[in-house]
């Protein structure tokens, strides 16, 4: 059953996990475009090198979010057309069926993590690092998975929830920001988006993954 | 097993204003092919995806199969075939694909069969379904539900659309089916001459609510348009249902449910004289009873 849902869902998500895994192993080698001897490149162009590399890694969180929210996206587009019709006629259990297709999406995710994986051991492979720089390919890789699976986990759940709860989580958002010009027109110090962005970015919360040091390379 | 393959009781749904199912008491015998008729927008899509959990209930109680939906969903499913209204079927399969992923869900998929009925409907296994007529898609449907062997078919307008070989083909599969598992299978649709074909009760269905369900020979034979001279003004206890009265010129015309020859008696004991007893067909009669319930008096 899993292998059935798997395809189908692969069939529709085929093209954009194409195009996103080889975007994946690119995005770790454009750092050895601009140099792969840095054993023998003085200070300054380390410096420079470094920085370039450093604005690359920066993209990656981004990158995971846009390959999350695609799979979570793409994860019921086989059955936006027919209105769920043909799931839910299915003789399954909802909760089942929506594990199914969720444990799919998780499994296509794992592509573009491994095209990432591969680039990053490639782009370690391909440079000469002087003593006291390091490439970190699989710190990098685990990164880029994890942000990934909790952009999937979190576009999937809100692709799932009914248009009812959808609605609700667009009003709570809306009411939040709401409240917080409310606040701020009593000049209050106080904003209740800030803080819920903050315990969302901040561990444990689930999007603290996407924030600090991302780098492939680093001292 | 009960007697009822479909049981609902004071079935209730209103999804906004403008339309709702209104005490809807069903009840499709087993082994029964049931047509369910009723203009568009009468609630006979909403109802067969109320049936199927596609939809819940606001009130009253359903039973599939001796199963109480939508608590046992899953096993109501299993042993039902649906064909709805617009194919759902995911366009990206082939026809192989299609089977095999409809056919991994269900433990009595008849794989064989499945075949048997591929070859017969001559799909080909490797055309996309983006790609198939709407009578390929239409016999792809009742492929895959048929080689479910359910014991139960719902079909919502399985043939609406489809030209007449393919129609004839696709009935003449369902019929085949039939007499072989004597399943039971709740069909709704406009095409009323289609229904009287093959169906052998009818439920009728208007704004909501059931007008009318009884087996196919009391509504074909017990429909009649009555042409009487002399026809009383106040009508007491009739042995028959006055489903309408209309006067033309001097006579008038009734057309009454529950006819049986004997009951010419009771127009001569009112004084009143039949001058024609007309058949109606299915779709004439149809026509009659939505009259009816339309009708002031019936409201």
């Amino acid at each position: 059953m899993f292998k059935q849902v798997l395809f189908a869902q692969w069939l529709t998500s085929r093209l954009a996990l194409a195009v996103l895994s080889v975007l994946a192993f690119a995005l770790p080698l454009v750092s050895v475009f601009y140099g792969s001897d840095l054993a023998t490149t003085g200070r300054g162009g380390l410096g420079e090198w470094l920085l370039v590399t450093d604005r690359v890694a920066q993209v990656l969180p981004f990158f995971a979010v846009l390959v999350g929210a695609l799979l979570g996206i793409l994860a019921w587009s086989p059955d936006l057309a027919g209105k769920h019709v043909y799931a839910l006629s299915l003789p399954v259990p909802r909760a089942v069926f929506v594990a199914l297709r969720f444990g799919a999406g998780l499994a296509l995710a794992i592509l573009p993590s491994a095209a990432l994986a591969a680039g990053a051991a490639v782009a370690s492979l391909a440079v000469r690092l002087p003593p006291g720089v390091r490439a970190y390919p699989l710190e990098i890789s685990v990164r880029f998975t994890l942000a990934t699976l909790t952009a999937y986990a979190i576009i999937f759940a809100l692709a799932s929830a009914s248009r009812r709860g959808q609605l609700a989580i667009i009003g709570a958002i809306c009411a939040a920001i709401l409240l917080d010009l409310a606040l701020l027109a009593f000049g209050a110090s106080f904003s209740v988006t800030a803080e819920a962005l903050n315990a969302l970015t901040t561990w444990p919360g689930p999007l603290s993954i996407l924030l600090g040091r991302w780098a492939l390379f680093d001292v | 097993m009960t007697e009822f393959a479909i049981e609902t009781q004071d079935l209730q749904y209103r999804p906004g204003p403008g339309f709702e199912i209104r005490d809807l008491s069903l009840r499709v015998r087993e082994g029964a092919i049931y047509g369910f008729l009723g203009p568009n927008g009468a609630g006979k899509t909403t109802t067969i995806q109320l049936l199927l959990g596609l939809r819940r209930a606001q009130g009253g109680s359903i039973r599939i199969l001796g199963r109480e939906a939508p608590r046992e969903l899953p096993r109501i499913l299993s042993a039902t075939g649906y064909v709805p209204e617009r194919p759902h079927l995911y366009t990206e399969f082939t026809v192989a694909q299609a089977i095999r992923y409809h056919g991994v869900f269900y433990t009595r998929f008849d794989w064989a069969y499945a075949e048997d009925l591929r070859r017969g409907f001559r799909l080909p296994p490797d055309a996309r379904l983006s790609r198939l007529s709407k009578g390929e898609v239409g016999k792809l449907l009742i492929l895959l539900v048929l080689a479910q062997r359910p014991d139960l078919l719902v079909l919502d307008e399985p043939t609406d659309g489809l030209d007449p070989v393919v129609r004839r083909d696709v009935l003449t599969a369902l019929l085949d089916f039939c007499a072989q598992r004597a399943a039971t299978v709740f069909i709704s649709s406009h095409l009323i001459h289609e229904l009287e074909r093959i169906c052998d009760w009818i439920g009728v269905m208007d704004r909501g609510r059931l007008t009318a369900e009884l087996p196919m020979h009391a509504f074909k034979n017990g429909i009649k348009r009555i042409r009487l001279a002399r026809a009383p003004s106040l009508v007491g206890d009739t042995p028959f249902t006055l489903v309408s009265r209309e006067a033309t010129g001097l006579d008038e015309v009734w057309v009454v449910r529950g006819w049986q020859p004997p009951m010419m008696q009771w127009f001569q004991g009112v004084g009143a004289e039949v001058l024609e007893v007309i058949d109606l067909d299915l779709e004439e009669g149809f026509v009659e009873l939505l009259r009816a319930a339309r009708s002031p008096q019936a409201t």
